[in-house]
């Protein structure tokens, strides 16, 4: 026996390898991407690169599986060249630290390009202190052939003047000299760099990388707030690059935009509102061509009744200043713009967002705006337009400072150090590459980081440690939530079993023992019908006669912070649904098994010899026929799952099925893999369960083993 | 009429004449086969004959008629976007039983369903055949794996199949070829195991016929008939799958009229007011599972009495 035990338990952790490597293959080499489905569509690619990255989705397959089994805070510990640690905070939450050689628990982060070392004190608290003197040269050789790469690529760089690009130009040479002298060590390199990187440092403004930044997020801003830039924006995405890549949840997301930007055209351009609308019905009903066609014919004059600000929007953040402030000279210009009754509708209302959210961001052009919208409102054409073409000047002028400092920034020679930083990644920071990366923190949204992290390895214990890691979709723990729907899911499944067990094993009995009557006739063929009748056709039948025409239970199910038995009443269609589908199964094998038993000749020496027709069903029929109906119906479990799926689905129930469709749709890594190592293990417990049962029940098989 | 006067009186006949009048008898004797194959029949028809059924596309809208419930002008009435159910629930049928969308304007003959389960006839024949036949460890090894398909959860299968292929026809060919594949070799292997003691076998090893030989042209076609029933059913169980994975949101890509998306999108619209969308797909996906079941049990009941 407990080799029998301990076969199946070998099996099952075979079958949790296969179905965890097979899981891990098909979903890596699914079309679609997991950033795209938790942050939209509208997503830059920098930003998806920053998304994947930071999730460790961008290291080879290998890599990742081995990270998801057995944890990543090894390798880390590594690279950091101290111990990584988990702690439990006092408020419950985890987060890694590296520790010190005194034991004491530190990690890091980067502002500007200065690193700051956050200790940990015993009582919780943390300490901050600049900590810059880590920071490693990166290697010469390579850096020698980035700057030399660039100093080609600034020739072509139109955002700066040209007297900055020939400072820069000169500094980089003296820079790569320095770099191409052999037999240097760190610290004479970091002499020798001093003098040209001051000449550098002498053209950045410090306050550029904030200005970009703000200027950056209120061009998001706008873009983001106003429907017909929106629509506009769909029109490009559809007719993009990536329009193939496209997934059904993100038409359904534009079609909403479409339809927005229609409800806003409605009184002013009552045409084009119908072709937006018939846009929206196109898109929203999976028909890209027709959406593409209908919009072709509207997109000219939403950009007209924008006033191109979508262009200018784009061009501010991917700082394009030529351009941006190429746009605001149009406004001033009556032919591109004539501010007309069609102009007059829309666009003011648009150019005060750009204006207040351009003024918070940089005054000096945030005011000539706002004294032309102002001008504008006012019905002083001429007036507006001086304004915005003096605005475009101040734009101009202000692109030239950032892309001068953006450059210098990127000239200067690449400092690296591996740490941990505050949302439990081991963190490759480099500096001087002057670049911003823009990373996505959980709960706070989008931020710019000068001394960009650019590698990541994000720390996880691995599953063999208890970890399953944390979820894409929701950046909590996995196991946070998964155990809470599980344990929903094993309600509904042990309240259907509860109801199924005892109906079916007696509706069978009584089919059985009537074989051929029309009382079998009605439950094997009615049964047979429940049971092949798909979860969800059973699940919109109930729903239309009990909740919609009976009006007596709800058809779905909203347990918000309770669990489902505070909530009985939403339990009653779900549990119902899958008792009749189950019902039949389970009635139509026992069936089998009583006919089979009654023609045993057992029983026919049983009525032979008198034994009253009860004695003989309760002693010598149930037992002998039960055995089959038990077994098979442990191994349906597996089908039974898939009846939750499904169930959960229909129902809006929160358990594990609805779950792992959720993770399967959003690509979810962590919460598909961790879903399904629970599916696996409940699928061959419950075989091995059936088959201790079985033993128990049959005397024959109990006795030969033992 | 009974079976033996039967064989007699045809005995003279062609033999294919013979085997088909055979079938039909063993169908027609059966009442619920017959009630099934009226109701497969009912959907052959429909299917095949939809245009001149309805006289609306299946992705036509009507803005002025959403969720409209059954009138004149539309029979079954009308789902979210005003399109005419009647015709989205023929178009489905063709879908699902005699025509397989490949590509945007290429059809293959035979429905999505019926394909999924013959691609899961050719591989799971062959690895059934083969591992029969062949035994040893070509045996265990095809066995251990396919044990291992059968351990994984069905749901999950197709869920991770369809995520990682994408939502098309062909897809979901695919993806119930997979899941029925291991299901139809252990069947065939137990029946290979059988048949390949029977004296013929023997007589074909030693006359030197090639193993492919035996496998396909000797055990194969003596071991058509649980394989046929077994199929037939296989059919009534992909069309369950084809819904549920349009349900999940994994089946056709929409506009197409796939039955189960037609029951996830009219679902939102049943406890608003409007339960026609979900109600009709819902019920024509449960009468033709039925009625092929129906088809399948009785010819199955019917031919065990026959034998």
């Amino acid at each position: 026996m407990a080799r029998f035990i301990l076969r199946r338990l070998l099996l099952m952790l075979v079958t949790m390898f296969l179905v965890s490597v097979a899981v891990f293959a098909i979903t890596s080499a699914a079309p679609g991407n997991v950033a795209r489905n938790v942050l939209g569509i509208q997503i830059t690619p920098e930003q998806e690169a920053s998304f994947l990255a930071q999730n460790g989705l961008d290291k080879p397959i290998a890599v990742r599986y081995l990270y998801w089994l057995i944890g990543s805070d090894w390798q880390a510990g590594r690279l950091i060249g101290r111990p990584v640690r988990q702690i439990t905070t006092a408020d419950g939450f985890k987060e890694w630290w590296a520790v010190e050689r005194d034991g004491t628990l530190v990690q890091w982060r980067v502002e500007g390009e200065n690193l700051i070392i956050r200790q940990r004190l015993p009582d919780g608290k943390v300490e901050e202190k600049p900590d810059n003197g880590r920071w490693q040269i990166k290697d010469p050789a390579s850096e020698a052939a980035r700057l030399a790469a660039y100093r080609a690529a600034l020739a072509d760089d139109v955002e700066i003047a040209e007297a900055d690009r020939q400072a820069i130009g000169r500094a980089v040479e003296r820079i790569l000299a320095i770099l191409r002298t052999p037999g240097q060590d760190q610290a004479a390199l970091l002499a020798a760099l001093a003098g040209p990187e001051g000449e550098l440092e002498a053209l950045r403004d410090p306050k550029a990388a904030g200005r970009k930044q703000a200027l950056q997020k209120a061009a998001a801003a706008v873009a983001g707030n106003d429907a017909l830039l929106k629509a506009i924006a769909v029109y490009r995405t559809l007719t993009g690059p990536d329009a193939g890549r496209l997934q059904l949840s993100d038409q359904q997301f534009m079609a909403g935009q479409l339809s927005r930007a229609a409800a806003q055209l409605r009184e002013r351009a009552p045409e084009s509102a119908t072709q937006l609308q018939r846009a929206y019905e196109s898109l929203k009903a999976g028909d890209v061509r027709a959406a593409v066609t209908a919009l072709e014919g509207v997109v000219p004059l939403l950009k007209k009744l924008t006033g191109n600000v979508g262009d200018l929007t784009d061009a501010l953040q991917s700082g394009r200043y030529r351009t941006a402030a190429e746009v605001l000279r149009d406004l001033g210009d009556p032919a591109r713009n004539p501010f007309d009754a069609e102009q007059m509708a829309t666009l003011p209302a648009l150019l005060q967002a750009l204006a207040n959210a351009v003024d918070d961001a940089s005054p000096d052009v945030g005011r000539p705006l706002l004294q032309g919208v102002t001008a504008l409102k006012a019905g002083k054409a001429d007036e507006a337009r001086k304004a915005f073409r003096q605005a475009a000047d101040v734009l101009a002028g202000v692109g030239q400072v950032l892309a001068r400092s953006d450059a210098a920034g990127r000239a200067r020679v690449g400092r690296v150090f591996w740490g941990v930083d505050t949302q439990n990644h081991a963190v490759r920071w480099e500096t001087g590459t002057g670049k911003d990366v823009w990373v996505f923190i959980q709960g706070t949204g989008w931020k710019a980081f000068a001394g960009g992290p650019v590698e990541y390895v994000p720390l996880q214990r691995g599953l063999l440690r208890g970890d399953p890691g944390v979820s894409l979709r929701t950046g909590r723990p996995v196991a946070d939530l998964l155990f809470i729907r599980l344990r929903n899911s094993l309600v509904l499944a042990a309240a259907a079993f509860v109801i199924v067990m005892p109906l079916a094993l007696l509706l069978g009995l009584l089919a059985g023992l009537k074989e051929g009557k029309p009382l079998d006739r009605i439950l094997s063929i009615g049964g047979m019908m429940f049971s092949v009748t798909p979860e969800f056709a059973t699940g919109i039948f109930l729903i239309v006669i009990f909740a919609f025409w009976l009006k007596l239970v709800p058809g779905a199910t909203v347990f918000g912070e309770k669990a489902p038995w505070n909530r009985p009443e939403m339990l009653v269609l779900p549990v119902m649904t899958l008792t009749l589908v189950e019902l039949g199964y389970v009635l139509r094998i026992t069936r089998a098994s009583v006919v089979e038993v009654m023609k045993a000749p057992y029983i026919r020496t049983a009525f032979l010899k008198g034994l009253p027709y009860r004695r003989i069903v309760i002693r010598h029929v149930l037992r002998n026929a039960l055995m089959a109906p038990i077994t098979v119906i442990m191994l349906h479990v597996n089908w039974l799952l898939g009846g939750i799926v499904v169930v959960e689905a229909i129902f809006g129930y929160p358990g594990l099925g609805s779950y792992l469709l959720e993770s399967a749709l959003f690509k979810d890594f962590n919460a598909i893999e961790a879903g399904a190592m629970v599916l696996v293990v409940v699928a061959v417990a419950t075989q091995l369960l059936a088959d201790l049962i079985y033993t128990l029940i049959n005397p024959r098989i109990r006795w030969s083993t033992s | 009429m009974t079976a033996s006067t039967q064989s007699i009186s045809l005995a003279a006949r062609p033999r294919w004449w013979r085997r088909i009048w055979n079938g039909l008898a063993i169908l027609f004797a059966s009442k619920t086969a017959v009630v099934g194959l009226i109701i497969v029949l009912f959907w052959v028809t429909a299917a095949i004959c939809a245009p001149l059924l309805t006289p609306y596309s299946p992705t036509a809208q009507d803005y002025r008629a959403q969720n409209s419930g059954p009138s004149a002008a539309h029979i079954l009435g009308t789902d979210d976007l005003g399109r005419d159910i009647w015709s989205r629930l023929l178009y489905g049928a063709r879908i699902v039983l005699i025509m397989l969308p490949v590509g945007e304007h290429v059809w293959l003959p035979l429905g999505t369903a019926i394909w999924g389960v013959l691609l899961g006839l050719l591989v799971g024949c062959t690895l059934g055949l083969v591992a029969g036949y062949l035994g040893g460890w070509i045996d265990e090894v095809v066995m251990r794996v396919l044990d291992a398909m059968m351990a994984f959860p069905v749901i999950l299968l197709y869920m991770i199949i369809i995520a990682a292929v994408g939502a098309s026809a062909t897809n979901v060919v695919l993806a119930i070829a997979i899941v029925g594949t291991p299901g139809i070799a252990r069947l065939v292997r137990g029946l290979t195991l059988d048949i390949r003691t029977r004296d013929y076998i023997r007589a074909a090893e030693i006359r030197g016929e090639r193993k492919l030989y035996i496998m396909f042209v000797e055990i194969l076609p003596n071991a058509r008939g649980p394989i046929v029933i077994d199929a037939m059913l296989r059919v009534g169980y992909a069309i369950f799958a084809m819904g549920t994975l349009g349900f999940l949101g994994l089946g056709l890509p929409p506009p197409s009229p796939d039955w189960g998306s037609m029951v996830a999108s009219g679902r939102r619209y049943i406890l608003a007011g409007s339960p026609w969308a979900a109600l009709w797909p819902s019920l024509a996906i449960a009468s033709l599972v039925v009625g092929l079941n129906l088809l399948a049990d009785g010819l199955r009941e019917e031919s065990m009495r026959y034998q």
